[in-house]
């Protein structure tokens, strides 16, 4: 049985060659245990210049309250990409911006905004701020009538930016029905609100009003059609390759019995609808078709205690409304004070929210990314959980290594000596 | 049906307001032979002092008497025209002179603005049937009135649209009688209110 000074001899020889051989293997195979360099949200700009420089086997980790601004974001991503292993923790808040022109003559921008619930939000412009708020659901929604600049939004100290496009580039509008009040108010409102209406009534066999040239109706020339009753069945193949090319409609009163391929429901009887104490229907309220069995798709938007009032639905890559009434005008005519301008503000918010808009190309965005969380993830991965860098372990010191080579084999060859053998 | 058409005369609180009780009956015929227009069988008497006035987006209102709009008349006047409403007046008197014309136009430059001469070409003359101006009635130069044939109708206008059209043709004496009388007559002389009504209707 070798004795105690053999079996040290031994491990010591075993040791020593286990070390080398370590050492040779790292030499042929990339170690996991790079040197960290690391940084937070304040500072990561300032160390960027250091770490261009630094070895390409250097771990850069980024410990995050807010994304950094997009152009760090993009020289950490040219870093990972020239073998730098970038990665990166915290929780910085998910906020997106985005803003759109209002489909309407009177322009204005839509500015919605994602962040986690009850985060305070505050959204400015160039010129000033525009608003603030509490989230309280998914997001929120501003509207102003003007926007200068890029509009900005900061969440904390998480800042996000977009710039709006200049306005929608909308088309006319195109009222088809029987002559009758309902389609001349609703032309008159939305002319009076800057629409452009093409009016197209039906008087007389083969006698019909309307504007200049022949109706065509297609996404080049119209942005919304409205139907005021069954008459529009003379178009119904017309208005559905309308429709889907992205075209809105809006089918009023009974007409949505001649468009059941498009419309959002079946239309029900005719009832009298409950005037709410708010309603500045007063003298003007009359009677309404329900949305009946919505169709597949089908939305309802607007309840009353008599049925559904107002559904929507997307057909192919347009979109199409269901509005019950059939007899807006009264309201118009014959309402509360203030009745002439909701109506025309009512019936705007319609055609605003199917109209047909070419899509405009976007302009450069000069007031940063517009979902910086997003667009992080997308340059440097996920998030990277910090309980495992916090396990990694910081590479050893080969020099040191050959050290401990060096007195181990010294070990074992001077006690071997020392007992006399070579 | 609540989208028909109802031909509303208008009743106020001066003068005679039912100077011509036929005139209704004919203008409904007229329109239900010319026009695919869904209209009421009956017309709709309607004061201009009541709100419901406002249900009636075009009024016809005629007379021979001093016109004078009560504060409610006025108000529902001017909340009519502003809302889109079409208020055709017709002088009874065909008389320039008269007192009706005097004080009817006076009445609508104090509710809603002064009355204007309407162009030949307006629009008004070609929403149906095709005239080149009002149309001359039998009763202008009946000896009666200002014994002159009116070369236009004088109107108010809202955004482009008519809101108060006057004319001194007296339409209120060439077109009341009852419709069945209507097949004596070589030529229908209730053309231009097809006009009037569907100009109200569409424009």
């Amino acid at each position: 049985m070798p004795s105690l000074r053999s079996r040290l001899e031994m491990w010591c020889r075993v040791a020593a060659f286990g070390v080398l051989g370590w050492l040779l293997g790292g030499s042929f195979f990339t170690s996991s245990n790079r040197r960290i360099e690391r940084a937070n949200t304040q500072n990561v700009a300032a160390h960027l210049e250091s770490w261009t420089r630094a070895p390409s086997t250097t771990t850069l980790h980024l410990d995050l309250t807010a994304v950094p601004e997009t152009w760090v974001v993009d020289w950490l991503a040219a870093l990972r990409h020239s073998n730098h292993l970038v990665n990166w923790s915290g929780s910085p808040p998910a906020v997106a911006l985005v803003t759109e022109p209002v489909s309407d003559p009177e322009g204005g921008v839509r500015i919605d905004i994602a962040a986690p619930t009850g985060a305070d939000v505050v959204v400015r412009d160039e010129g000033s701020l525009i608003d603030s708020a509490r989230i309280s659901a998914l997001g929120a929604t501003m509207l102003t009538p003007i926007a200068i600049g890029n509009v900005t939004a900061t969440v904390g100290s998480q800042r996000v930016g977009a710039t709006p496009i200049d306005s929608a580039r909308l088309k006319s509008v195109v009222v088809i029905g029987d002559a009758g009040w309902e389609g001349k108010f609703i032309a008159s409102a939305l002319e009076e609100r800057g629409w452009a209406v093409t009016p197209h009534f039906s008087v007389a066999p083969n006698v019909d009003v309307t504007q200049g040239a022949p109706l065509i109706i297609d996404t080049a020339r119209v942005s919304a059609v409205i139907a005021i009753d069954t008459s529009i069945r003379s178009h119904a193949a017309e208005l559905e390759r309308f429709v889907r090319s992205g075209g809105g409609l809006i089918l009023a009163g009974p007409s949505a019995q001649s468009l059941r391929a498009l419309a959002p429901g079946s239309v029900g009887a005719r009832t009298r609808p409950t005037v709410h104490p708010a309603d500045t229907m007063r003298l003007g309220t009359t009677g309404f078709y329900p949305v009946m069995s919505l169709n597949s798709g089908g939305v309802p938007l607007d309840r009353r205690s008599d049925g559904v009032v107002l559904a929507a639905r997307r057909v192919g890559a347009g979109r199409v409304l269901q509005v019950g009434y059939d007899d807006s005008w009264r309201w118009r005519m014959a309402g509360a004070p203030g009745s002439e301008r909701a109506h025309r503000e009512w019936w705007s918010r319609l055609v605003a929210s199917v109209a047909y808009v070419p899509p405009a190309a976007p302009n450069s965005n000069e007031g940063g990314t517009a979902a910086p969380l997003a667009h992080m993830v997308d340059r440097l991965g996920p998030a990277q959980a910090a309980v495992n860098l916090s396990g990694e372990r910081p590479p050893v010191d080969r020099r040191l290594l050959l050290a401990l080579i060096l007195t181990l084999l010294i070990v074992e060859w001077g006690s071997r000596r020392l007992r006399g053998l070579k | 049906m609540t989208t028909e058409f109802v031909f509303a005369t208008a009743q106020y609180d001066s003068g005679d307001w039912d100077s011509a009780p036929l005139l209704p009956a004919n203008i409904i015929d007229t329109i239900a032979r010319y026009t695919e227009i869904t209209v009421a069988p009956t017309g709709a008497i309607v004061p201009l002092g009541d709100d419901r006035m406002l249900r009636y987006p075009l009024i016809y209102m005629t007379g021979h008497l001093p016109v004078r709009f009560s504060d409610a008349e006025r108000r529902n006047v001017k909340r009519f025209v502003e809302r889109g409403g079409l208020l055709f007046i017709d002088d009874h008197n065909h008389d320039v002179d008269g007192t009706f014309h005097k004080t009817a136009t006076e009445e609508i430059a104090r509710t809603v603005a002064p009355l204007a001469e309407l162009p030949n070409n307006h629009p008004l003359y070609s929403a149906f049937f095709k005239f080149d101006g009002p149309p001359t009635t039998a009763h202008e130069l009946n000896g009666w009135g200002d014994n002159l044939v009116h070369k236009h109708l004088m109107a108010v206008e809202r955004n482009g649209r008519i809101g108060v059209l006057y004319s001194s043709k007296d339409y209120s004496s060439e077109w009341n009688y009852h419709p069945d009388s209507k097949r004596f007559l070589s030529v229908d002389n209730t053309k231009f209110a097809v006009n009037l009504v569907v100009y109200a209707l569409t424009a």
